[in-house]
């Protein structure tokens, strides 16, 4: 009995000592020594709200705040200092370049500083793809950058959104993600912003890098590491958007059995600088080479969704750019950058590729 | 108009210089002397290590059942074959295939054994340092290729492109895999980018690395993928290709080396796990000596039935035991409860990968944290 109580108390006493050592004391030594990372929001399902916790698909019943989406991660601050920059609240489908470059803008702000490790964006996933890729071509730095979302809103069950959010601030804190450039995080997988693509409409494993895989995994004891991306990204890229306020218009058009040719020549008509073909149609033949007349771009791309558009001397003799493995959206950013260099094809190629 | 003479003058010139060689082991093929002064095609040495590629078959349309005595390639065959190669690469063969099989054996590719690797590797060592070489492709049965192709990636110390290849179809086979195939692993090796990226392998058009590269399929011929991962690069007919590159340790950043192993690698078996899998298993491979054991673990690499109290027994007698997963997809991850089982979390490996790596980290250590840094960085 006696020993019991006596054994009652020392575990309690030891309890105590514990939880001073695990929580109290550390924390505070603890968080100054724990890594920058820069948390920037643009919106997205990751930052949505649904009338009540089955509503997996229909949630525009109000916006996660950011500061909603870090007091809901007392986690974080065992990973990182994180910061919060609000960018918008926006689903992705509403992201446009103002909005890019003012997101940029503030990443290359705040990588420059020496305390700061990484950064990580809060993105719809419809077009995350086409913010990861720009960004990869216009931050100018080595440090990582994470853009997350998710595909089931804040407040849904089985919500994939703190976890994912959990483990970017994990890959942005990575001395290992340093030099692989923009890095796409959902479902504990690890995509370069190059190769990955959304490649379903509504299961948490939607983003897949198709035949590239992923470059590494976020698990539960460590960050894994597989592959480095090859392709010229961040700081070793030519484009700078510092001083822009405004990027070229390119628009894309589909190839389909019998497409018709109007909707290049109302692109050209409405001065449009580039053109990124999915695929192409009989009539566009002749539709391009009255567009190229008028000095538009023409790149082809392919609407099967992995594989090179293989470069020939028959297209390159066209003045026509391939597209290499960039889907048409990923490809549609790369020719905004690039036509803010050149319009001299043999150079748009080498551009093509290279990034 | 004269390029093209050029070109028909040239195909001659090698095809003569390809006739007068006799089969032996090593063939030294001469520089097609019209090239353009100054073009210098890179060295390649192509050698067969036999497999589907080098197999014959009675007629085109048995594609399942080929090889054995009297039905091989020689490499000089393949290079015969194959006159586009001199556009690519001067290249040279070597024969280190097995004996021919006794009559009425069939088969090609599970014969392989650490003889022939420990030959091969100390091979591929030499011409790390040959300055005459700049690059070597390696045929192989595509059953065990990928074991082949990961122990040259763990003990060679080499920069230059090594490229492992192999066919879906026999060499005679109807729409036959080979040749395209051994033209792409070609110039794979023949491309610069290919050096400094570890052991590759090239089927199909697609670049794969050793560590990841698995079969997948029993007959089509795009059997080989990146098991997790993806591809590294493409050998495409405008190109070859790198999208990334493989960042664990490999071929000159690795510790281990072909030079300094023992004659003969500890012992490591492998065991699958499933409903109600035996102990007693795990207790033979005990008994009969083993240094090792690989568990294919279920679900996320767990042991079942009985094997976890086995395997207590077995690391009780200085047997040290890594946890793969049965899945092909996703990490054994480093958990408490596997570390304090003091079980060594085989990383995203398939098992008969993991037991390599086992077997060279036996040879510096039985230390579990030890090898268990060994399985986070290879």
């Amino acid at each position: 009995m006696q020993r019991t109580q006596r054994r009652g108390i020392r575990n309690g006493v030891i309890g105590l000592l514990a939880a001073l050592a695990t929580f109290a004391l550390p924390i505070a030594a603890f968080a100054e020594s724990l890594p920058k990372v820069m948390l920037f929001t643009t919106g997205g399902t990751i930052q949505s709200k649904g009338a009540h916790r089955l509503k997996l698909a229909e949630y525009s019943d109000g916006k996660v705040t950011p500061k909603e989406l870090t007091d809901d991660l007392p986690e974080l601050k065992k990973i990182a200092q994180v910061e919060v920059r609000e960018i918008s609240n926006i689903g992705s489908g509403g992201m446009n370049t103002e909005l890019l470059l003012k997101l940029v803008k503030g990443i290359n702000e705040s990588l420059a500083k020496s305390d700061v490790k990484g950064a990580v964006v809060t993105h719809g996933t419809g077009t995350l793809e086409e913010t990861a890729y720009f960004l990869h071509l216009t931050v100018k730095s080595d440090k990582p950058v994470v853009v997350v979302g998710a595909m089931r809103p804040w407040t849904a069950i089985s919500r994939d959104g703190p976890l994912n959010l959990v483990n970017a601030v994990r890959v942005a804190s990575t001395p290992e993600a340093m030099n692989k450039g923009v890095m796409v995080l959902l479902n504990d997988t690890i995509h370069s912003a190059r190769f990955v693509t959304k490649g379903n409409t509504t299961r948490v494993e939607t983003f897949v890098s198709r035949e590239v895989g992923p470059l590494g995994f976020a698990d539960s004891d460590r960050i894994a590491f597989y592959r480095s991306p090859l392709t010229v990204h961040t700081a070793k890229s030519e484009f700078d958007v510092s001083k822009l306020t405004s990027l070229p218009q390119v628009d894309i058009v589909y190839g389909y059995q019998e497409a018709s040719r109007a909707p290049v020549d109302a692109l050209v008509e409405g001065g449009v600088k580039g053109i990124v073909f999915a695929d192409s149609s009989p009539e566009y033949g002749k539709a391009i080479q009255a567009a190229q007349a008028k000095g538009v771009v023409i790149v082809q791309g392919d609407r099967k969704g992995s594989g090179r558009v293989l470069t020939s001397e028959r297209t390159a003799g066209r003045g026509v750019i391939s597209a290499d493995s960039l889907n048409p959206q990923k490809a549609r950013v790369l020719l905004r950058l690039a036509l803010t260099k050149t319009t001299d094809a043999r150079e748009l190629q080498r551009i093509f590729n290279t990034y | 108009m004269n390029a093209i003479l050029g070109r028909c003058l040239k195909s001659a010139l090698v095809a003569v210089s390809l006739s007068g060689i006799a089969s032996s082991t090593v063939v030294a093929q001469e520089i097609p002397s019209v090239l353009p002064p100054g073009v210098k095609l890179p060295r390649i040495v192509l050698m067969s290590m036999g497999g589907t590629i080098a197999s014959k078959a009675t007629d085109r349309m048995n594609i399942n059942n080929y090889g054995g005595r009297g039905l091989r390639v020689d490499p000089q065959e393949w290079v015969d074959a194959l006159p586009e190669l001199a556009q690519v690469a001067r290249v040279t063969t070597e024969d280190m295939r097995p004996p021919e099989p006794p009559e009425g054996a069939t088969g090609t590719g599970g014969g392989t054994t650490f003889e022939q690797l420990y030959t091969v590797a100390r091979r591929l060592q030499e011409i790390a340092k040959d300055p005459n070489i700049d690059g070597v492709v390696v045929t192989h049965g595509t059953n065990t290729l990928a074991e082949t192709a990961w122990f040259m990636d763990l003990v060679v110390d080499i920069k230059k492109p090594v490229v492992f290849v192999g066919s879906q179809r026999p060499w005679t086979g109807i729409s036959g895999d080979g040749p395209l195939n051994l033209y792409n692993a070609i110039r794979v090796a023949a491309t610069p980018a290919a050096a400094g990226k570890g052991v590759l392998h090239t089927m199909n058009q697609n670049i794969n690395p050793a560590r990841d590269l698995m079969k997948t399929s029993a007959y089509r011929v795009e059997t080989f993928k990146s098991n997790d991962l993806g591809t590294i690069g493409v050998a495409d007919p405008d190109a070859v290709v790198f999208h990334t590159e493989p960042t664990r340790r490999h071929t000159y950043k690795s510790e281990f080396n072909i030079a300094l192993l023992p004659p003969k690698l500890p012992e490591v078996e492998v065991l699958y796990a499933y409903t109600e899998s035996p102990g007693y298993l795990v207790d033979a491979l005990v008994e009969h000596g083993v240094k090792g054991i690989v568990i294919d673990g279920t679900g996320a690499g767990s042991p079942a039935g009985g094997q976890s109290e086995a395997i207590k027994r077995a690391q009780e007698k200085g047997v040290v035991v890594v946890a793969t997963a049965r899945t092909r997809g996703g990490r054994v991850q480093d958990t408490p409860r596997r570390s304090e089982a003091k079980i060594v979390p085989g990383d995203n490996l398939q098992p008969e990968k993991a037991r390599m790596l086992l077997q060279l980290a036996l040879t510096k250590t039985k230390d579990v944290k030890e090898i268990t840094r060994i399985f986070n960085e290879y």
